[in-house]
Order: C-alpha cells, then structure tokens, then sequence
C-alpha cells in the first residue's frame, strides 16, 4: 500500500504542471482578465503538444540537413511554421478535410 | 571470432555449410533490388543476432549482388534463388572435419572480402561458411569490379606461393553454374581463372591467407555506408515506442546527456526503473548549471552503494532498499544544486522530496529485520523531519546523506550489532558539522529569474522530445520561442473570451483554441488529448466522471 502511493506519487512528480508559473505568466501578460482552474492545466496541455511538435519539425530539420545535433536554425525554421501566418499550421485540420 | 564460432556450433548439433545457409535464407528478407546497395545492407544487417561480422559480410554480399542486380545481370535470379540452388546442391559435409576432407567441399572461392583474419589453421574451418555467398556476389560482380580484380590476381600471387589455389568465383556464367550440380557449384566460373592459370583448374578448394588490408578497407566502405544513414534512420524508428510509453516512463530520461551517462555508469547494476523515475523526479527541477556536483555526488555514494550492495545475498528486503536508497541519494543531488534557486521551489520540491525519502525510510525501516537498525532509521528519519520543515535546503542535503550513510551498513547481513551502534552516532555528528560552511545565499535574484525557471520546464520537455544532442544557442530559441508562443496564447485567449462576452477564460475558451490549433477535431477530443498526455490527477480535475450519490467531479 505505502509502497503504490509513493510510486503514483513520484509519477505526479515528474508530470507536473509548472501552475503557478503559468498563472503568474498569464497575469502579466493580461492582468485585467482570470483564468480559471482547469484552464491552468488546458494550457499545460496546450504547452506540451506544442513543445513536442516543435521538437519533432525541428529534429526533420535536423536529419534534413544530415546533422546529428539540433541547431538554432533547425529550431528557428521549425517555429516559422508555427508562428508565420496561422494557415500552414493548420496543417492537421486540412488533412482531415 | 571464437565466440562466434562456439555459439554457431551451440545452435546446431553440426554446423554445415547448409545449415548456415539455411539460416542466412531465415534471417535476410527478401529484397527487390529498389534501392542502393547501403540500403539494403543495412536491412539486412540489423535483425540477426549472429556473429556481427559475419552477417554484415553477407549482407554486404548479399547487397553487392543486389547491386549487380540492378545493373541487369541477372534477371530472375535473386540471392534467395541462388542460395537455394546452393543448398540443393551442395553436399551435407560438416564444417569440424578435418581440413582435407572438408576441402572437396563446394567453398570454393575464397574472394578477398569474404577473409576476415589471416590465415589461421582454427579459424579457417569459418571460411567455407562464408565463401559461398560471397562467392556468388563475386560471381555477378566480377565484371564491374575492376579494383576486385586487381586485388583478387594479386591476390592470388600471394597464394600461388601458399596454399594450392582454387578456382575463383568469376565470370557472368556463375550464375547458370551454380544451377549445375554441385560439387563444382563454382565450376563454371573457373573457366576464366583457368585460362589464365592452367594449373588452378579443377584444384579443390582451400583455404587461403586473408588479405587484411583489403578486408579492412571493405569493412571501412560498408561501415561508413551503414553508419550514417543507419543512425539516422534507426532514431525515428525507435521514438515511436518510447513515445507511447511516455505515460509510464517519465518524460526527463533524457534531457541531461551531459552527465546521465556518467550517471547511469556509476550506478549499480541492482538499480531498477523506481531508481531512474525517482532520480529523474528531482533531477528535472535541477538547472542544468551543475553537472559537476551531480557527477561527483552519485560517483562516491553509489561506488560504496555498490560495494556493499553486492555483498549482500538476493534477498527481497535488500531489493528495495537498494532502489530507495538509490532515489533518496538522487535527492541528495538536486538539493545540492538547489542551494543556488529560489528559496519557494526548493522549499517546496525539498518537501517532497524528503516526504518520498522519508517514506522510503519508513518502508525500508519496517522490513528491516534487525531492531537497532529500524531504531536507527526511525532516528533518522526523524532527525531529518525537522530539518526538512525548517527549510534551509542545505541541512536536509546534508541529514539525507548521513540518513544515507547510516543505511549503508544494513545492507550487510553480517554486520555486528556494535558497529550498527558506532554509526548510529555518526548522522548527528557530522550534521553539526556541516551547517556553518554552507553559507552560500542565492543573492539578488533577478526578475527573469522565476520565469527562466518555469521556461526551463518546457525547454527540457523540448531536449526530451527531440531525443537529440542540443545546441546551447537552439536551447536559448527554444526559450524565445516559447515566449512568443505564450503571447499568442494570452491574445488568442483574451479574444474567445471577449468573443463570449467574458472577462474570465475558461476551459471552452482553451478548447477552440486547440481546435484552431488543429489538435482538436472531429476525430479527436479535447478529453482524448487530456487522457493522452497528462498525468491522471489532472486528468480527473478536467474531465467530469460521475461518482457514487449521483455527484459528478468536477461540477458542471
């Protein structure tokens, strides 16, 4: 019993969600507005998917160009797809249409 | 080379040259010659678990007539074919006869890439399990191998001067001869050997010298031909079964490359997965400023760990000690650095950490079969309370490494009652010890300070995911990139909830934003992603499951 509950908790401890980091960002950024509970843990989410499929544009990049180590421009080309405008990022929901 | 040799004989009561055979036709795929020669040895290189040379030669055998395949000698027959004509035809002779009767047998050919060593009298029993394949690749390539050709008649005045010659797999018609009956498979091909060299025609096959230099320099070309696109190649394969373990597994095994390999080194061979999930819990709050002290700490505990770890015979309670000791020691680590970060974080993460030592302690205590030492846990565990709640991180640094020390000696069966006692002195002794020298402060803490800190999360997310060495200066965009990626969130945010007339977001707010995103459609949910990715105590905070008395949580 002691022994579950140490490992489950070990597992929250490696997946936490940096909360007061993300509250604390959203409230500079726009004091005048609140976010809710959940949406603290919406946006971890939300952070998550898009760190791993930075990593992953990057890392095609990166075989791209035939380099065993990630580069600034690997990273820089990758958020050029994210951050340019929003249509080529919308990649996902044109495939499905 | 022996090893190999022992482990072939292991598989098969009598290793022939069949048998190998047999077993090269069962391990290599069928291939249609579509790609470079590369390509393909690679493939066929990676499944089997035989000797690696071995294989790789006849791949790279395999492969060159692959090659040669394409180029449109051949039409119908592949290396299958071929080697089942072999198989058809050869004699059932055993590989441990003695020389001169395994001579007879159809390996004729010795080619220069087929030798592996020089020409040893106990190795060259090896050589007719590899000459036929590569016979047959020398038998197709030989037109467009003029460098072969130069290296095989060299070569071959080596040998006029050793060993008696045998015919050389040569010429086009190798492939309609190894149709033909077998004991010359090759006997077509030594016709233009023959007419070169009379006196070679018709000798039976020996065994000659191998040609190192050329052997090496073949080695060399398939090794560089494997290594860079195999790498490479190999990578994207193996990310997709770890990225669906991701929920088990923790997402930081490897973000720290710098030190986890000296790390993972010194650990001791009994350190299992609780080990690693507890080392990598506090590992990833650590920065990675200091991968000096975490080198030098887990090098000395873990190298005693481990001394005394092995003295102790298989037993259950040793087990998990091990493992808890091993993660309370990785505690020691990150507490260590942690000297240098704000005091809330470490405070916090110092707690737990010391919740999860502490429960470790209490188990370990409670399977503990001598008394003094639970007596000495208990005293330490409790010793160590205290400190933990006064939150100066250094003075828990230091009771966990004495708590560590302290355990140290369980591990042994044997240990004498009186030296239990001696170290039950020693945790409150150097404890004293070592609270005046730890008088590093953080100092003025600069206001990037605690966002650095929560970016440094999602950065070392970022190293995981890539499952790639990072530059320095591509970390420092992964920060500026996530900046800007948060800004958008908050506009983006702060626009849906205007839209619905709200000055709060809310979680709908979050879910059109995903669908905008294109991470949420029609096929898949905001729930679906939600169970994906986050751990479960999140996971029930967000979706809405009914429990018993007709309550739903979270309320809607």
């Amino acid at each position: 019993m002691a022994f579950s509950t140490t490992v489950s908790q070990r597992k929250h401890i490696k997946r936490k969600a940096p909360r007061g980091f993300l509250k604390r960002v959203f409230k500079r950024q726009k004091p005048h507005l609140r976010l809710e509970t959940s949406g603290d843990l919406l946006v971890h989410l939300n952070c998550l998917l898009f760190v791993r499929r930075l990593a992953e544009e990057s890392r095609m990049n990166a075989f791209e160009s035939k380099c065993g180590v990630i580069k600034k421009e690997h990273v820089q080309a990758a958020a050029k797809l994210f951050f340019s405008p929003t249509q080529p990022e919308l990649r996902g929901m044109k495939e499905n249409c | 080379m022996a090893e190999a040799m022992a482990e072939s004989y292991n598989r098969d009561s009598e290793p022939t040259t069949r048998t190998l055979l047999r077993r090269v036709l069962d391990t290599a795929d069928t291939l249609t010659p579509r790609r470079r020669r590369s390509a393909r040895v690679r493939r066929l290189s990676s499944p089997t678990k035989m000797n690696v040379r071995r294989r790789s030669h006849r791949a790279r055998s395999i492969g060159r007539l692959a090659h040669v395949h394409t180029s449109g000698n051949l039409e119908e027959q592949t290396p299958r074919t071929l080697l089942k004509n072999i198989l058809l035809t050869a004699p059932e002779s055993s590989v441990m006869m003695p020389e001169s009767v395994v001579k007879p047998v159809p390996t004729p050919q010795v080619v220069q890439s087929s030798r592996r060593e020089s020409s040893r009298g106990s190795l060259e029993l090896q050589l007719p399990e590899l000459e036929p394949p590569t016979t047959l690749a020398l038998g197709l390539l030989a037109p467009g191998r003029r460098k072969q050709r130069q290296r095989l008649s060299v070569f071959q005045q080596g040998m006029d001067q050793g060993l008696p010659l045998s015919q050389e797999p040569r010429g086009n018609g190798s492939a309609s001869s190894l149709t033909s009956s077998l004991n010359l498979t090759f006997a077509t091909p030594l016709q233009p050997q023959s007419a070169q060299r009379p006196g070679l025609a018709r000798r039976p096959p020996t065994r000659r010298a191998v040609d190192v230099g050329a052997f090496l320099q073949d080695l060399r070309d398939t090794s560089l031909a494997l290594a860079s696109p195999g790498d490479s190649l190999r990578t994207p394969v193996a990310t997709l079964p770890t990225d669906t373990v991701l929920e088990d597994t923790q997402p930081f095994s490897q973000p720290l490359i710098g030190r986890s390999p000296s790390v993972y080194h010194s650990l001791p061979c009994l350190s299992h997965t609780e080990a690693e999930d507890a080392k990598r819990a506090v590992s990833h709050r650590t920065q990675s400023s200091g991968p000096r002290l975490q080198n030098h700490n887990p090098g000395k505990p873990t190298q005693l760990l481990a001394g005394k770890a092995k003295k102790v015979d298989a037993l259950a309670v040793s087990f998990p000690n091990n493992s808890s000791a091993v993660s309370g020691e990785d505690g020691v680590e990150p507490l260590q650095d942690g000297v240098g970060e704000e005091a809330e974080e470490r405070m916090e993460e110092s707690l737990s950490v010391s919740k999860v030592v502490a429960t470790t302690g209490t188990q370990g205590s409670v399977r503990m079969e001598k008394s003094k030492g639970h007596r000495e846990m208990t005293e330490a565990a409790e010793a160590k309370e205290p400190e933990g709640s006064s939150g100066a991180s250094l003075e828990l640094a230091s009771s966990t490494t004495e708590f560590l020390q302290a355990r140290r000696p369980q591990f042994l069966e044997p240990a004498p009652p009186p030296s239990a006692a001696v170290l039950s002195s020693e945790p409150l002794e150097p404890l004293s010890t070592r609270l005046p020298p730890r008088a590093r402060t953080p100092g003025p803490r600069p206001r990037q300070d605690p966002h650095k800190t929560g970016l440094s999360h999602y950065v070392k997310l970022f190293s995981f995911y890539a499952k790639m060495p990072m530059e320095k200066a591509a970390l420092e965009m992964v920060e500026k990139c996530l900046d800007k990626y948060f800004q958008h969130l908050c506009d983006d945010l702060e626009v849906f909830a205007a839209h619905a007339g709200r000055k709060t977001v809310r979680p709908e707010d979050l879910e059109l934003l995903m669908r905008r995103q294109g991470l949420v459609n029609d096929q898949v949910s905001l729930h679906v992603l939600v169970e994906r990715h986050l751990p479960l105590e999140y996971r029930q905070l967000l979706i809405p499951c009914a429990f018993s008395g007709n309550s739903v949580f979270p309320a809607q």
